[in-house]
């Protein structure tokens, strides 16, 4: 089929009123969930996927993709008027946000965190467009010790960089790829840790353990300490952003987008260092660097470019390879995955319609996003007075409603509840739970690779180093193994310079 | 506790994790038919490997960790009575247990009411009369829309069973 003809069939998937509902709402839900401090946008995404499961593939996924882009931002709201990232991604927000909101610029500084964020995201959707396409058809000559070896790469850089310490990290998705191995076994059909008890024969299912370790911990964690944001709201002032600010701020915004794009489609990077490193070359290459983390106007345009940025390009390694990003996109890869539908180059094949209809939702969800935004920074303060001594009761209900509601099943809100103690403790520990979580989704697939590169070859490793693109792979993950490591090193040696660039 | 006290816990719990996979765990709880030759393609090795790799994961974390010098001073906590707050771990451990049991006898919605108000009142909310509120709304609007939206038959419990 022609360009012409995908997206005619992506457009007669989406051209419906069902679809912009979705998307309108995803939006609104997920500036919401993003603006509240103590949620998050992974909450509000992994909250929200039960509520897709009664609905067609495409117009729950889009309803995800909206909760994810307005999460994002939503975060921005909270960091400039209360000093309180929403979530990771918005801390470089706060640097120049919070000082201009004590100026009685607010109102200023989330007009061009929201031009900011709806410019990078269009520039991020179209680079997904461009470049997801082309990374699939590639990845069709993939065989299983090439899947391998991807998958392996991506776990390599997802625990090294999600966390402090790849060791952690490490520890992380080792236990992730241990928990992944409950049930039948993938050749055989024999017990793995299944206890005799019918309910673990399929396998822990993905979205227990997905809001166990994300939205439960939260809840324990408010236990512990059940205090309030100590921060005070700022007044939006009467000041709003001018197109001529925006103009001259155009230059750090498409910068900071391009880096959103490339380190976003490396697998386990994530929106919080991409925000950081956009600020940073703002800043160094800005002629007003002396005003920075004062109150600098494009301090803000270039943070809040930088993490919305990766939003679309998160999607590139899951859409063409199957493998996701972070852990928004594992959890909209197990939406995919709920729906019957497996992300990878195949889908390209066998769902291009749903391809080209994503995208389209993609496009649309930028300028949702311009317009319930602009809403939403006026309507922070009633998001914010929301006690969190209700919330979080609130979430708990949602949590157990959630997870029950996947495959009707009690057994799956005990597993949710166990682990979020899990969670709970890997906060405490500093333990990052992502590459938990993610290798918890790969391990089976990397599992089955390993396998079936071993049937292929008779047993003999050297498949796993067959050709270039193993080769391709083998090397990046060393690469990434010694990179991390020389940090880990130097930041030991050095830990007041490494908590400073922190 | 100190980051190097926490990552030597970490550590040490990660090799005796390990040990116990491969001495306990995996003999017992997995099972592999007798004909498989190739130990490379047996149920058993997959967790083996990761089993060893989790106990190498955790001595790299002791050395390294070893190798930190000694923190001056301890690191704050984010709490200020440690007693209280593990009192509070315990209630919502047991909350969490109970709605797990009393699903099946009270009902979804009926339980989740009570998990809500138990959870409102150990965290000691000033909003009781909202919290007591959305105890009751947030299941029941839930239940409206799972039951009656989204078509997922939800547990009603021995008692009163909702439309």
């Amino acid at each position: 089929m022609s360009f012409i003809d995908n997206l005619m069939a992506g457009l007669s998937l989406v051209a419906n009123f069902e679809s912009f509902l979705a998307l309108g709402l995803g939006v609104t839900v997920g500036v919401i969930g993003g603006a509240i401090p103590g949620l998050s946008a992974t909450m509000a995404v992994a909250l929200t996927l039960p509520f897709t499961f009664s609905m067609t593939p495409i117009t729950g996924i889009l309803l995800l993709l909206g909760v994810y882009k307005g999460g994002i931002f939503g975060g921005s709201i909270p960091a400039i008027l209360i000093k309180t990232p929403g979530t990771p991604a918005s801390s470089a927000t706060v640097l120049d946000g919070y000082p201009m909101a004590e100026q009685g610029k607010a109102g200023k500084a989330l007009g061009m965190a929201l031009w900011a964020s709806c410019t990078a995201d269009l520039i991020s959707n179209l680079s997904l467009i461009l470049f997801a396409g082309w990374l699939a058809s590639f990845a069709l000559n993939f065989g299983p010790p090439e899947f391998f070896t991807l998958i392996l790469f991506s776990l390599t850089i997802i625990a090294g960089v999600s966390g402090d310490s790849l060791l952690r990290g490490a520890l992380s998705a080792m236990l992730g790829l241990m928990l992944a191995t409950v049930g039948l076994d993938l050749v055989y059909g024999t017990n793995r840790f299944t206890f005799e008890n019918p309910n673990m024969m399929g396998g822990l299912n993905f979205i227990a353990v997905l809001i166990g370790l994300f939205a439960i911990p939260e809840i324990i964690g408010m236990v512990w300490s059940p205090k309030a944001h100590d921060g005070k709201t700022r007044t939006l002032g009467k000041n709003w952003v001018t197109f001529q600010e925006y103009k001259k701020c155009l230059k750090s915004i498409v910068r900071g987008s391009f880096i959103g794009v490339f380190l976003g489609s490396i697998p386990g990077i994530g929106a919080a260092p991409s925000a950081f490193l956009s600020y940073s070359e703002a800043r160094r290459k800005s002629p007003n660097k002396e005003n920075f983390g004062r109150g600098e106007i494009e301090g803000v345009a270039a943070a809040e470019a930088g993490n919305n940025g990766v939003a679309g390009a998160t999607l590139i390694p899951l859409l063409a390879l199957g493998v996701p990003g972070d852990v928004i996109t594992a959890i909209i890869m197990g939406a995919f995955m709920v729906h019957g539908l497996q992300p990878g180059p195949m889908m390209f094949i066998l769902n291009v319609d749903i391809i080209y209809g994503l995208f389209i939702g993609l496009i649309v969800s930028s300028a949702f996003l311009f317009l319930i935004g602009s809403l939403a920074i006026r309507g922070f303060k009633y998001v914010a007075d929301i006690p969190r001594g209700v919330l979080f009761p609130a979430v708990l209900v949602l949590c157990i409603y959630g997870v029950f509601a996947v495959n009707n099943n009690l057994f799956d809100v005990g597993v949710m509840f166990a682990m979020g103690w899990v969670g709970f403790t890997m906060v405490r520990y500093d333990v990052p739970a992502a590459p938990f979580l993610i290798a918890f989704i790969l391990g089976p697939l990397l599992e089955d690779n390993f396998r079936q590169a071993m049937l292929m070859s008779g047993s003999s490793p050297m498949i796993l180093v067959r050709g270039p693109i193993t080769w391709f792979f083998w090397t990046l993950t060393i690469i990434t193994v010694i990179a991390i490591i020389r940090a880990g090193i130097k930041a030991t040696r050095n830990p007041v310079m490494g908590s400073d660039l922190e | 506790m100190s980051s190097r006290e926490g990552q030597i816990q970490l550590g040490a719990g990660a090799i005796v994790a390990s040990l116990l996979f491969i001495f306990v765990a995996i003999p017992n709880f997995v099972s592999t038919p007798s004909n498989v030759k190739n130990i490379v393609l047996s149920p058993l090795f997959w967790p083996n490997a990761i089993a060893f790799f989790t106990g190498l994961t955790g001595l790299g974390m002791v050395l390294t960790a070893l190798r930190t010098p000694k923190p001056d001073q301890k690191a704050g906590s984010d709490v200020d009575d440690h007693g209280k707050a593990f009192i509070r771990l315990l209630w919502i451990a047991l909350i969490m247990i109970a709605t797990v049991f009393a699903m099946p006898w009270l009902g979804l919605v009926w339980t989740a009411m009570l998990a809500f108000a138990a959870t409102a009142l150990l965290v000691r909310t000033k909003h009781m009369t909202i919290a007591i509120v959305s105890a009751v709304t947030v299941p029941l609007l839930l239940y409206v829309f799972f039951a009656h939206v989204a078509g997922v038959a939800i547990p009603q419990g021995n008692f009163v069973r909702l439309p």
